[in-house]
């Protein structure tokens, strides 16, 4: 039986399942991720750190996620 | 703003010392990060932590890209992103026009560049070596200009250097860093030669066999075509000019005065 307080997101193009009114601090966590380790944005739109409490996910909503890497 | 003249990138190096080593050899006051925007989260092996490491080491700063952006927005998005995750205002803008040869896209960078720079950045552009676009990019009020010598990664050297020496030549209040496309010490010296401020490299010494002594190579370089430049390069002739003197008195030696 589906939790009809489960919705649809895009996590880096890729369909997630989530439960409605999910923090996106939270949605970082369970990804395993510190607060401070991660950069996030919403449809486009960078989320600061301090914004993820109160950035709520919607249905449908594409979240992207970066953490520190090597570059040239 | 830059006292250095070597900008090193961090990728592809053998491990996490190498890479250390490498850029202590290189007195690089500037080294390059990328932001992964994958969501695996499989250890990186310790390379950022040993960059971060290598920092506090030597005073270098961190120059973080935006690599992989295709457009205006996306880059501004990935800048904001780096800026708050490597707490500092300066960006490598990138922003790919074709995949094929990760020509950067003129149009969109100037998009970005106005944003980012009203948001505070301070934005360092990769960019052709298009002497009017390189204009369009110093209006935008960054005087950072990274034009290529040639493609990410090939090692060709500088493709075009009647064009970088235009660049130089009417631009003489910018910052020119060359960026992408050297591929051994003697290009980066012809770099300095022509008057360049600086250089980013990272695939000629990253993938060479031996990176921390290419890396100590490349310093080399950079300094003797710095102070090259700076001695003040003869110019060049169609024909011989004789060097020795045969004219005048000879010159006896051991003779008595």
């Amino acid at each position: 039986m589906t939790d009809d307080r489960t919705m649809t997101i895009t996590l880096h193009g890729q369909p997630s399942e989530l439960t409605e009114g999910t923090p996106l601090a939270a949605l970082v966590a369970s990804l395993g991720h510190a607060q401070s380790a991660a950069a996030t944005a919403v449809n486009g739109v960078f989320v600061a750190r301090g914004d993820r409490e109160a950035c709520v996910s919607q249905r449908g909503d594409a979240v992207l996620l970066v953490q520190p890497i090597t570059g040239g | 703003m830059l006292r250095g003249r070597f900008l090193l990138g961090t990728a592809g190096y053998p491990s996490p010392r190498v890479l250390h080593d490498a850029i202590v050899a290189a007195r690089a006051e500037v080294v390059t990060v990328g932001l992964n925007r994958t969501l695996a989260m499989a250890s990186d092996n310790g390379f950022v932590a040993m960059i971060l490491q290598t920092l506090r080491e030597t005073g270098a700063r961190l120059l973080p890209n935006t690599a992989g952006c295709f457009s205006a927005r996306e880059a501004v998005q990935l800048a904001c992103m780096a800026r708050e995750l490597y707490d500092t205002p300066w960006i490598k803008l990138e922003v790919v026009g074709d995949e094929h040869t990760l020509q950067p896209d003129p149009f969109e960078l100037l998009v970005a560049a106005a944003q980012l720079v009203r948001d505070g950045f301070t934005v360092f552009f990769y960019c052709t070596d298009d002497l009017v676009t390189c204009r369009r990019l110093l209006d935008a009020g960054c005087p950072w200009l990274m034009p290529w010598g040639a493609l990410i990664g090939s090692g060709q050297g500088l493709l075009n250097p009647y064009a970088l020496r235009v660049l130089r030549e009417r631009l003489p209040e910018a910052t020119l860093i060359i960026d992408a496309g050297i591929g051994t010490p003697s290009h980066a010296a012809l770099a300095m030669e022509m008057g360049y401020d600086a250089v980013l490299l990272n695939s000629a010494v990253a993938h060479a066999r031996d990176p921390v002594s290419m890396a100590r190579a490349f310093r080399l370089a950079i300094e003797a075509g710095r102070t090259a430049r700076r001695a003040g390069i003869i110019a060049t002739q169609d024909f011989a000019v004789p060097s020795t003197p045969v004219g005048g008195e000879p010159l006896l030696l051991g003779a008595a005065p």
